[in-house]
């Protein structure tokens, strides 16, 4: 089976005042059809470069990016959806008009796109924001207005930078049964990046954790457990404890 | 509610001035000093045109080159502002030389125009383009500083090609201030020509303010100062008209 994306040794080198960055180093990943997947890892560890690069509006330094069995030369919305860290919402355009961005984009007719944006609406919970502008929505709703511009455009793959970062914990936990649902329905590839542990078990097949920086792969763990996930069971707990005990290492060393 | 105070309080201010300008006049000069009570039989005759009468073909004369001058300064600043703020070498070449020149009081340039482009409207037209390309140029840079980047690469991501970003990102995001630069770019150029035709004209309501002021028919200079008074107001608010509506589309 071809792997929905397949990163190989790839590095990445930011150019800045201060010298060069190094964000990634030798980074590899093969991430299946269907499958949600999960990084995880300290902050500035190169998780939103790695997703840039599969959403191709990070040209690597080194190695390769296939998506689809193709090497990755741009951004490609007809295979990949993404859902950034920083919303960037539109703020001269409604809830609707930003859900529609993407569809738009692809020249698709204003009746067509309107019916798709509004459907999405419902499960968002924004249905009663349709028409109010960012500015006058809360920090969650934008990043839900974000969720829903990616998935509108309905690609098989879809990055997600963080999506409920902004979230308080009830309404995160919510979004993340929503996630769930769409992504059993629709057997979508996840890409997803968070830096909850609770999250990262109750939703991927398989979490993959990163290094400080430069980000390399320290560990995958697969988590081969039924849906909906009961998240005090032993198993889960053990897990959640050997996760743990992965990260906290590195986060150490992040903050040294 | 505060409208309503807002126009009170304006009334009441004009009124305050006028009765001052009432006063002071009859106290002085008549030759020299005009009271508001002899401009309105003057404004009645500037209007009626039996002291000035082209005063239309005067009036339209400064028009036209009010709207040449400002469409194409507008040409021009547009043009200008996106070369030098889309191409990172060019700004980096011209943008401090462009802000450095804005500096310079325009009158400076203004014997040299008239000697380049003779007394009649081409020199004002020219005066008027001068004063009005530079805020509009530095609008645009402006303007381009302030579309955010992560838009621009949210657009990318979702398929926008450069022309897509730049229709559907960049002058969204940089209109409040583009037309803001629009507004000071007409006020400008409206000043330019009719600064140009006072300098030294022979047609327009500069040279018709020339006139009156030069035989000392006070009363009637100050009629015709009144009528380009009014000119510029009305370009003015409509040019503020245009910048809310903007204002209200996009965010401020
Ligand atoms: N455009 C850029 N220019 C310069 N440096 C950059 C740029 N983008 C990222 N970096 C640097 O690269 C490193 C990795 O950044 P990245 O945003 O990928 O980290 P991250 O894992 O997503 O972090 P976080 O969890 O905080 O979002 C950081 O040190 C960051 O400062
Ligand atoms: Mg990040």
């Amino acid at each position: 089976m071809t792997p929905s994306i397949l990163v190989e040794g790839v590095a990445k080198r930011y150019a800045t005042a201060s010298g060069p960055v190094e964000a990634l180093r030798e980074v590899s990943l093969s991430v299946d059809p269907g499958e949600f997947c999960t990084l995880i890892g300290p902050s500035g560890c190169g998780k939103s470069t790695l997703l840039g690069m599969v959403g191709g509006l990070v040209p690597p330094d080194g190695g390769r990016v296939l998506v689809a069995g193709r090497p990755v030369s741009g951004p490609d919305p007809g295979r990949v959806a993404s859902v950034f860290q920083d919303p960037g919402l539109f703020p001269w355009r409604t809830t609707l008009e930003n859900v529609e961005l993407g569809l738009e984009l692809q020249g698709v007719p204003a009746a067509r796109r309107r019916q798709v944006a509004t459907d999405l609406l419902e499960p968002l919970g924004l249905r009663d924001f349709a028409r109010k502008y960012p500015r006058e929505l809360s920090g969650g709703m934008r990043q839900r207005v974000a969720i829903g511009r990616a998935l509108a455009i309905d690609a098989p793959i879809v990055l997600m930078d963080e999506p409920f970062g902004a979230l308080d914990e009830q309404t995160r936990l919510l979004m993340g049964e929503w996630l769930l649902d769409i992504w059993r329905r629709t057997r979508k590839t996840v890409l997803f990046v968070t830096h909850s542990l609770h999250e990262a078990l109750a939703l991927s097949t398989r979490v993959v954790v990163m290094t400080a920086r430069p980000g390399r792969i320290k560990s995958v763990l697969g988590v081969d457990m039924p849906y909906p996930r009961a998240m005090d069971s032993a198993e889960m707990v053990a897990l959640r404890a050997g996760l743990w005990a992965e990260i906290r290492e590195e986060s150490l060393r992040a903050m040294q | 509610m505060r409208a309503g105070r807002i126009a009170l309080l304006r009334l009441a201010i004009l009124a305050a001035a006028l009765a001052a300008w009432e006063a002071a006049a009859r106290a002085a000069s008549p030759l020299l000093y005009v009271p508001p009570s002899a401009v309105v039989p003057a404004l009645g005759r500037l209007l009626t045109l039996e002291s000035y009468p082209d005063l239309p073909a005067s009036l339209a004369l400064t028009v036209r080159e009010i709207a040449v001058a400002y469409g194409l300064a507008i040409a021009a600043g547009l043009a200008c502002g996106f070369a030098l703020g889309l191409n990172r070498l060019l700004g980096r070449a011209f943008g401090p030389i462009l802000a450095a020149l804005y500096a310079v009081p325009a009158v400076v340039w203004y014997p040299s125009l008239m000697l380049f482009f003779g007394l009649d409207a081409a020199s004002k037209i020219a005066f008027g383009f001068l004063l009005g390309f530079f805020p509009i140029a530095l609008a645009v840079l402006a303007g381009i500083r302030q579309v955010s980047p992560q838009l621009v690469t949210v657009a990318r991501a979702f398929g926008a090609r450069p022309p897509t970003v730049f229709v559907k990102v960049m002058v969204p995001a940089m209109l409040f201030t583009l037309v803001g630069g629009l507004r000071t770019g007409l006020a400008l150029t409206v000043v330019g020509v009719i600064v140009g035709e006072i300098l030294g004209s022979k047609a327009g309501m500069g040279a018709l303010i020339n006139h009156a002021y030069g035989l000392f028919r006070t009363a009637d200079y100050v009629a015709l100062v009144l009528v380009t008074v009014a000119l510029v107001v009305a370009s003015d608010a409509l040019a503020s008209l245009v910048e809310r509506r903007a204002g209200r589309w996009t965010e401020s």
